[in-house]
C-alpha cells in the first residue's frame, strides 16, 4: 500500500506536467485546427529563460516573472511568424511551420546557450516532506497545486468572463464569430500567447526534476500529445485527465509490469484509444458541432 | 597567331579552375587528416565538447613535435547527434574523404555497434572508446579500444564493492542499451564468481523522466550496495536526487560516468560518498596528472574520460602512423598492436591482439564534490 501511495503521488506529478503542456496543445488546437509540434519547445525556451534570468542576478521571482513574459513575446512572435502567415493555407503546412520552428527553437538555444545542461532549483529550499509512509517532492506538491489552480482558472476564464467566452466563440466557429464582432485575429493572437506562458510555465516548473536542457521540451511534449489524444483532442478537461492518466499508467506499469517499456505502456494505450475509441475520453467539440 | 573561340574558352577553364585545382592539391598534400565523429548537438553534447578538446590538445601536441609523417595533422569534425543514425550519418561523409587516414568513433557503445559494418567495409583504423567488451570481440580488426572494457569495470566494481567494502547484497541497476546491458552482464557475471549474485538486476530505457519505480524496487529488494551503468548523465543526475530523496543511502559503485564532469555538476551532493571505476583519475599516474595539467589550463575545467581517451587515441594514432612510416591501413593496424608500455592519460596503454588498448581500471571516490583516487587493480587475463 505504501508503495502504491508513493507511485501515485509521483504519477500524478509528472502527470500533471503532462496535463499543462498537454493543455497547450488543446488551446491552440481549438483556436487554429492545427496541432503545434513546438509547444514541447516553449518549455525548453523558458527553463532557459529562467536560468537566464537568475544568472544575471534577478531574484527566483522575478526571473520567474521575466521567463513568464519572455514567452507571452515568444507566443506573439509565434503566431505572427508561423501561423498567421499560413493562416489560409490547408492546416498540413501550418504542422510543418510548427515542426520547422521547434527544431529552429531548439538550435537556436543550442547556439546560444551551448548544449551544457543546466540546473535549477526549486522553489522551495525544503526538497520534500515525508507524510508518513510517502515522501512528497517538493517540486511535484507544487506542480500539482499549480495544475489545480490552473483547472479552476481556466473554468473561470472560459465561461464565466467575456473575453473567454469569445476565445471559444472563435474555437467553435470563425465566421459565426467574425459576424458578430470579434476580431478572430486577436483571439488567435491572445490564444498563442496564452498556450506559450502554459507551455513555459510547465518548462519551469519540471526543470528543478529533470534538469534544464535542449531536450527536455521533446521529450515532454511527446507524451503530452499522446496524453492529448487518450483525454480528446480539443477538450480542456480531456487534455488534465489524459496527462494525469498517462503519469498515473506509466509509473505503476513500470514499478509492476517493467521499468525498461515504461513509455510503452504510455503509447500502448494511446494505441489502444486510437484503435478502440479514437475521440478520446471525453471526445472531440467538431464532433458535437456536426 | 590568331586566337579561337575553342582556345579562348580553354584559356577561360583553366583560369578559372586553376586556384582551385592548386589550393586543392596544396591542402591535400599539406595536412594529414583525421576523423572524428563526436556529440555536437543532442544529449551528449556537452561531453562531445570535451572529447573534441582534448582530441584537439593531443594534436596540438603531435604537431608541436613535428606532425605525422612530417605534416601537421588536422581534424576533420562530424556532428554524430548522439544518435546512431547520426553517427552512420557522420561516419559515412568521413569515410567518403580518402584523404582521411584514421578515425575517432563513439565513446557509445551502441554507436560503434551501428558503425561497426561500415568500418568493416572502410577498412582503415578507428578509435573507440565504447566499452562494451563484444566490440573488440567480434571480428572487427579495425576498432581499437582506448578505454578498459566493461568485462574489466565489472570485475573491478564487484571486487571493490564485496571485498573492500564487505556487500554482498547487490543491487545491479543499468540502461538497456548495448553499453547498460553488457557493463550490466560483466558486473552480474563477476558477482556471481565472488559468490554474491544480486538480489535485483533492474534496466532502465535511457532519457526516463522519473526513477521512482526504479528506487522502490531497489527499497524493496533489501540490498546493502548498490552497482549502475549509466549512459546519460541527465538520468544518472535524476536517479541521484530521487534515490537520497526516497530515503537510500547504501554504498553505490558506479560505472565511469558517475565521476564525469556533467553527472557531478547535475546531481551534486546526491553523489557525495558514492564510488566510481574510472578509467581516467588526475592522481594515477604521471600520464594523467600531466594531462590533467594541460587540459586545466587550457578548458579552465576539471579533465574527464570524455577528453582524456580522444587524448590518447590521437597521440597514439599519431605514434603508430609515424612507427608505421606509412599511411597503409593494414600497416598502421600493425603499428597499433605493437604499442606496449605507451603512458597516456587514462593509463599505460598494452595492446592485445583484440585491439584492447587499457586491462584495468581505477577506484575513485567522490569527497563532498572532489574525485579523490584511491587505488588502481589492472589484470593480465
Amino acid at each position: 500500500m505504501d508503495l502504491a501511495l508513493q507511485l501515485l503521488f509521483t504519477g500524478i506529478g509528472i502527470g500533471a506536467v503532462y496535463a499543462l503542456v498537454a493543455l497547450g496543445f488543446v488551446l491552440i488546437f481549438r483556436a487554429t485546427n492545427v496541432v503545434n509540434f513546438a509547444q514541447g519547445e516553449f518549455s525548453m525556451v523558458a527553463a532557459y529563460l529562467m536560468v537566464v534570468g537568475i544568472e544575471a542576478g534577478l531574484p527566483y521571482w522575478a526571473a520567474f516573472i521575466a521567463a513568464l513574459l519572455g514567452m507571452a513575446l515568444l507566443g506573439a512572435i509565434f503566431n505572427l511568424g508561423v501561423y498567421y502567415p499560413l493562416r489560409h493555407r490547408t492546416y498540413l503546412p501550418v504542422i510543418i511551420a510548427t515542426i520547422g520552428a521547434s527544431i529552429l527553437l531548439a538550435n537556436s538555444v543550442l547556439a546560444i546557450y551551448g548544449p551544457q545542461p543546466q540546473v535549477l532549483e526549486g522553489w522551495f529550499e525544503t526538497p520534500g516532506i515525508q507524510v508518513g509512509p510517502v515522501y512528497l517532492d517538493s517540486q511535484y506538491l507544487l506542480i500539482i497545486g499549480v495544475t489545480i489552480c490552473l483547472v479552476i482558472f481556466n473554468f473561470w476564464f472560459f465561461e464565466k468572463t467575456l473575453l473567454g467566452k469569445k476565445l471559444q466563440a472563435t474555437s467553435q466557429d470563425k465566421e459565426m464569430a467574425s459576424l458578430l464582432g470579434i476580431s478572430v485575429s486577436t483571439m488567435i493572437m491572445i490564444t498563442f500567447i496564452y498556450s506559450a506562458v502554459l507551455g513555459g510555465l510547465a518548462g519551469i516548473l519540471v526543470a528543478p526534476v529533470l534538469f534544464v536542457s535542449i531536450q527536455m521540451g521533446s521529450t515532454i511534449a511527446l507524451k503530452a500529445f499522446a496524453a492529448t489524444i487518450i483525454g480528446g483532442f480539443g477538450d480542456v478537461a480531456g487534455a488534465i485527465i489524459g496527462g494525469l492518466a498517462l503519469g498515473v499508467i506509466e509509473t505503476f506499469g513500470a514499478a509492476y509490469i517493467s521499468v525498461p517499456y515504461k513509455d510503452g505502456f504510455a503509447f500502448l494505450v494511446l494505441v489502444a484509444f486510437l484503435i478502440f475509441r479514437p475521440q478520446g475520453i471525453f471526445g472531440e467539440r467538431v464532433a458535437e458541432k456536426a | 597567331m590568331s586566337l579561337t573561340r575553342r582556345d579562348f574558352a580553354a584559356g577561360i577553364a583553366a583560369g578559372v579552375a586553376a586556384p582551385y585545382l592548386i589550393n586543392s592539391a596544396y591542402a591535400q598534400g599539406a595536412t594529414l587528416k583525421i576523423g572524428m565523429c563526436a556529440p555536437v548537438t543532442g544529449p551528449a553534447a556537452e561531453s562531445g565538447g570535451y572529447a573534441i578538446k582534448g582530441a584537439k590538445l593531443a594534436l596540438e601536441a603531435v604537431n608541436k613535435a613535428g606532425g605525422i609523417l612530417g605534416k601537421q595533422g588536422e581534424l576533420v569534425i562530424e556532428d554524430d547527434q548522439t544518435t546512431n543514425p547520426g553517427i552512420v550519418l557522420a561516419f559515412s561523409k568521413l569515410a567518403a574523404q580518402s584523404d582521411i587516414v584514421g578515425f575517432l568513433g563513439s565513446i557509445r557503445s551502441t554507436q560503434v555497434h551501428a558503425i561497426s559494418p561500415d568500418v568493416m567495409k572502410l577498412g582503415k583504423p578507428v578509435m573507440i572508446g565504447g566499452t562494451d567488451p563484444n566490440l573488440t570481440h567480434m571480428g572487427n580488426q579495425w576498432l581499437f579500444r582506448f578505454r578498459p572494457n566493461d568485462s574489466y569495470s565489472g570485475r573491478v566494481i564487484a571486487e571493490y564493492g564485496v571485498s573492500t567494502l564487505g556487500k554482498k547484497k547487490w543491487a545491479v541497476l543499468h540502461s538497456t542499451d548495448a553499453f547498460g546491458t553488457a557493463g550490466g552482464k560483466a558486473l552480474t557475471s563477476a558477482l556471481e564468481k565472488l559468490g554474491a549474485p544480486p538480489v535485483l538486476d533492474q534496466g532502465y530505457a535511457n532519457q526516463s523522466q522519473d526513477f521512482t519505480p526504479v528506487v522502490l524496487a531497489i527499497k524493496q529488494s533489501g540490498a546493502d550496495i548498490l552497482g549502475s551503468y549509466f549512459t546519460f548523465e541527465n538520468d544518472l543526475g535524476i536517479f541521484a536526487r530521487q534515490l537520497r530523496q526516497l530515503g537510500v543511502n547504501i554504498p553505490w559503485v558506479g560505472s565511469p560516468s558517475i565521476v564525469n564532469i556533467t553527472a557531478l555538476k547535475l546531481a551534486g551532493p546526491a553523489l557525495y560518498n558514492t564510488y566510481g571505476v574510472a578509467d581516467y583519475a588526475e592522481d594515477s599516474s604521471e600520464g594523467s596528472k600531466a594531462f590533467g595539467k594541460l587540459y586545466r589550463d587550457a578548458v579552465k575545467v576539471a579533465p574527464d574520460n570524455q577528453s582524456s581517451w580522444t587524448y590518447d587515441a590521437v597521440t597514439v594514432l599519431a605514434a603508430a602512423i609515424n612507427k608505421a612510416g606509412s599511411t597503409d591501413p593494414g600497416k598502421i593496424r600493425e603499428a597499433i598492436l605493437a604499442i606496449k608500455k605507451f603512458p597516456g592519460a587514462e593509463g599505460e596503454y598494452n595492446f592485445d591482439q583484440n585491439g584492447d588498448g587499457l586491462h584495468g581500471y581505477n577506484i575513485v571516490k567522490n569527497e563532498k564534490g572532489n574525485i579523490v583516487f584511491d587505488k588502481h587493480i589492472e589484470f593480465n587475463d
